[in-house]
């Protein structure tokens, strides 16, 4: 019996019931409490508003998708298509998120955002020196913030159709490629990468999702490169697990941890502790098939539980990513899919069940109940609690390719009826043109009305544009405890989403620093009770599609003016409980395990310092 | 309270097929010989593979046959049966029918572009049937089958035009209550074509003949967004949809 899946079981029972109650004393004092004017109510909640600031804030970067040559370059360009990512992360240790953008056609350079603190960023990838990944034969798809040697500096992933580019944080502002003693020489068609401690040995490793077979895409010896079955392929890349060894190198470890039978076309990884044993399990999003669950059997292996758990799906995963959105102690897992005019997959948001007393444990799909059911051509979809109503909200990316009037739908609809066709070879796709596919299509904010139903209010929300949707980061970019969004877009500009709310709760924002876990604090659970409520949080490291949001936690807290327990698991496995009077609401703190709230100094961000308004006193970061 | 769905195969008039059907009509009404058929075994299905083998043409033994097949998720036996059934009976326009009918059955147990798949291998079977015969069931579930297609495949046209000949088939054989359907689905067809005055006029005169029609009536007394998710839910790709033709005998 695992001890943590008890816990979490008996606090299920209790969360809802409290809850409803909390709400509604939120819903009547949210005004006052937050101190905020009175602005438009829908539904009995006050309006979550975002302005859109990228050109003036200087984040918006066009994305290029890589070109091809030859008779089948459209199609190729349309299969990797998806490198248009971002990485949020505080690379200078300023106490301010920075921004790591990519680009992908041949020739054009990735892009690190210094964030500036005042809702503006400073384009410094020349002196960084991290601008690089796009040669001939690879393609920029994905990029992660990690400190993979604990020295207090974030390092920089760049994760490719090809091999991976590794830098190491100087601390001056530059960085150091070290990809080649690090062992990460494995060629892959990577889409997505995840930093997380699986084996709980205080180094963070990499999970990294591959889409196409390692295959070159640019010398192609075999056109049958494409998937071979559109709705269950078995030809795709899989995953690659790399073991940080603790001296600056990985080791790739994916047959020894049970990771090397799974040959779907990986389009996102996402990890978290589902089962609530303090031990990291990973969700695997498949294109054109199955997504996998596997367990972590805490010995450095993991156990596929798919059938038993989720149960065999035929759709076309794209999103991982993972919150309580009901608040029943268990996490819970969003994941995009296809549903639009002529496939209606239906996304998947899969409500955690919890471990039964056989120790099984089950999710349920409850996306058509929830209202979650369709982003359309889904990408990135990310939780945050945009209102700090102490519920975490949905914001998802979609869209494909937006081109000219004509649709590929109907032609490629001819290819898919044809008897007897391959799929799998590239000469059997129709060309695509100037057409578009899946494009123009709104983006959607679902808010969450209490845990059990969300409602959709993009365009109220000011957030519905109809880019081509990929990555989606949620930061507080400028330190005033609202969660703001950044966007990338397949082809077209990035946008950055400023959360102005007018009446929002209160708020926890915990930057988590590890000395005997990783340094990151990646997998670290934070439980907060706070007005009657169970909030739990993990940081995670890359979780949703090509992005990385904030490790910073946040916590919005309704109506709570005060905290009533604050607790830390480590990804080492200690707890720690937070003396509450260090920790007043609508304040940052940095929590160092073992210590608890300390200065920024103590912490190791040394140049953090409170800048960009007088809302938030950045709690320990005062030099 | 569930809405009222009209029937795919909904089906069917054997009195209303063209001509020389009188031994088929006969036997659709007899059950199968001593067949089990709440039971879906091998031996079951052997049974009634053995009976269909002697009797292709026979709707009643395909339907009960194909639920059978259903219970058991055996779809890849079941059309392999009927490959076999039409290669031997090629002129036999209720076996490439109800062949048809299997890939539709099969649909539910896809990913939703192998149900795209299934869906066009449907249609071939449909229309060798129509070729061979063109029957009401025949034209009725062709024509319906089209309004299942998203609208960007451009099959709504293709669906009038069954519908209308289904529809034309009917006023001239003897009045069934199955007949409704295709009242209901040529409104439908029409509608989905932007033809919304025809589309009620059609349903409205289906009305005046089968007053008794749940559909019709549904229909005709919805407006606007309630109407058109009504008619959504008719041809909903998450169902399953129904191909039993037991409404052809108990009809009688």
């Amino acid at each position: 019996m695992r001890s943590g899946g008890r816990r979490g079981a008996g606090w299920s029972k209790r969360a809802p019931r409290m809850a409803a109650g909390w709400v509604a004393a939120w819903m009547v004092a949210a005004p006052a409490a937050a101190g905020a004017p009175q602005g438009t109510v829908s539904n009995g909640k006050a309006a979550i508003r975002f302005e859109e600031i990228g050109a003036r804030a200087s984040a918006r970067m066009i994305h290029h998708t890589r070109r091809f040559h030859g008779p089948k370059a459209d199609i190729l360009e349309m299969f990797t298509s998806g490198g248009a990512a971002v990485a949020v992360g505080d690379y200078d240790n300023d106490g301010y998120d920075d921004l790591f953008v990519t680009d992908s056609d041949a020739g054009r350079t990735c892009h690190l955002l210094h964030n500036n603190g005042d809702l503006t960023f400073t384009d410094v990838t020349a002196e960084a020196g991290v601008g690089k990944g796009n040669d001939e034969h690879s393609i920029v798809s994905d990029a992660l913030w990690f400190d993979y040697d604990n020295d207090g500096r974030l390092d920089l992933l760049v994760a490719r159709f090809g091999t991976p580019i590794l830098y190491h944080n100087e601390g001056n502002g530059k960085f150091r490629d070290v990809t080649a003693q690090s062992g990460l020489n494995k060629f892959g068609n990577t889409i997505a990468v995840i930093a997380f401690d699986y084996d709980n040995d205080g180094y963070l490793d990499l999970l990294f999702g591959n889409y196409f077979k390692p295959v070159d895409l640019f010398a192609l010896k075999d056109p049958h490169v494409l998937p071979n079955n559109l709705d269950q392929a078995t030809n795709g890349g899989g995953v690659t697990l790399w073991h940080n060894q603790g001296n600056g190198t990985f080791v790739d470890v994916t047959e020894k941890a049970g990771l090397g039978k799974h040959t779907g076309w990986t389009l996102d990884v996402g990890h978290a502790d589902f089962d609530n044993d303090g031990w990291q399990d990973i969700y695997l999003a498949d294109d054109y098939g199955t997504d996998r669950l596997f367990l972590n059997n805490r010995d450095g292996t993991f156990r596929d539980v798919t059938e038993e758990a989720i149960g065999i799906d035929t759709k076309k995963g794209m999103n991982v990513d993972v919150a309580d959105y009901d608040r029943d102690g268990w996490l819970d897992i969003y994941v995009t899919n296809i549903t639009d005019e002529y496939m209606q997959e239906c996304n998947m948001l899969w409500h955690n069940n919890g471990v039964d007393a056989a120790g099984k444990l089950t999710f349920t799909d409850l996306s058509r109940e929830t209202g979650t059911c369709s982003t359309l051509w889904g990408w990135g979809a990310k939780f945050g609690d945009f209102d700090n109503d102490g519920w975490v909200d949905l914001f998802a990316a979609d869209g494909l390719r937006s081109a000219g009037d004509k649709n590929y739908i109907p032609v490629l609809l001819e290819m898919i009826i044809t008897p007897n066709v391959d799929f799998a070879d590239v000469n059997s796709w129709p060309a695509i043109g100037d057409m578009s596919w899946s494009g123009h299509e709104r983006k959607k904010l679902f808010r969450n009305l209490g845990g059990s139903v969300f409602k959709e209010i993009a365009h109220e929300a000011g957030v519905d544009n109809d880019l081509d949707g990929r990555g989606v980061a949620v930061a507080d970019f400028d330190n005033d405890g609202l969660l703001d969004i950044y966007e990338t877009n397949a082809n077209q500009p990035s946008l950055l989403y400023h959360n102005v709310t007018a009446e929002h709760g209160h708020w926890l924002e915990l930057k988590l620093v590890g000395t005997r876990s990783n340094r990151d604090a990646i997998g670290a659970r934070v439980t907060v009770k706070a007005g009657g409520a169970l909030l739990i949080r993990e940081v995670n490291g890359g979780n949703g599609y090509a992005s990385q949001s904030s490790t910073r936690v946040h916590v919005g807290l309704g109506a709570a003016t005060h905290i009533d327990e604050l607790e830390v698991r480590w990804p080492s496995g200690r707890r720690e409980k937070v003396p509450l009077a260090s920790v007043p609401v609508d304040h940052i703190y940095y929590l160092k395990e073992g210590a608890g709230v300390v200065t920024a100094a103590a912490a190791g961000f040394g140049k953090a310092i409170l800048r960009g308004g007088a809302k938030t006193i950045l709690r320990g970061g005062a030099p | 309270m569930s809405e009222p769905r009209r029937r795919v195969a909904g089906l069917a008039g054997l009195a209303s097929m063209a001509g020389g059907l009188g031994l088929v009509l006969a036997l659709a009404a007899a059950p199968p010989p001593s067949s089990p058929t709440t039971t879906s075994s091998p031996a079951t299905l052997e049974h009634m593979e053995a009976a269909l083998a002697a009797d292709p043409d026979n709707l009643r033994y395909a339907s009960e046959y194909r639920h059978a097949v259903i219970r058991a998720g055996a779809y890849d036996r079941a059309l392999d049966f009927f490959a076999k059934l039409v290669a031997d009976h090629p002129g036999s326009a209720f076996a490439w029918l109800n062949y048809g009918y299997v890939y539709v059955d099969k649909m539910p147990s896809a990913g939703a572009i192998t149900q795209v798949i299934l869906a066009n291998d449907a249609l071939q079977q449909f229309t060798r049937s129509i070729e061979l015969k063109a029957s009401w069931i025949a034209l009725y579930t062709r024509g319906n089958s089209y309004l299942y297609w998203p609208k960007v495949f451009g099959r709504g046209p293709l669906a009038v035009a069954d519908l209308e000949r289904a529809v034309a088939i009917s006023k001239s054989e003897p009045k069934r209550a199955y007949q409704a359907h295709a009242y209901a689905a040529l409104g439908e067809a029409y509608w989905r074509t932007d033809q919304p005055e025809r589309a009620r006029a059609t349903w409205e005169e289906g009305a005046r003949l089968f007053p008794q029609d749940a559909v019709l009536k549904a229909l005709l007394s919805r407006q606007g967004d309630d109407l058109e998710a009504f008619i959504a839910d008719q041809v909903d790709r998450t169902k399953r949809v129904d191909t039993d033709l037991r409404e052809l005998w108990e009809d009688r």
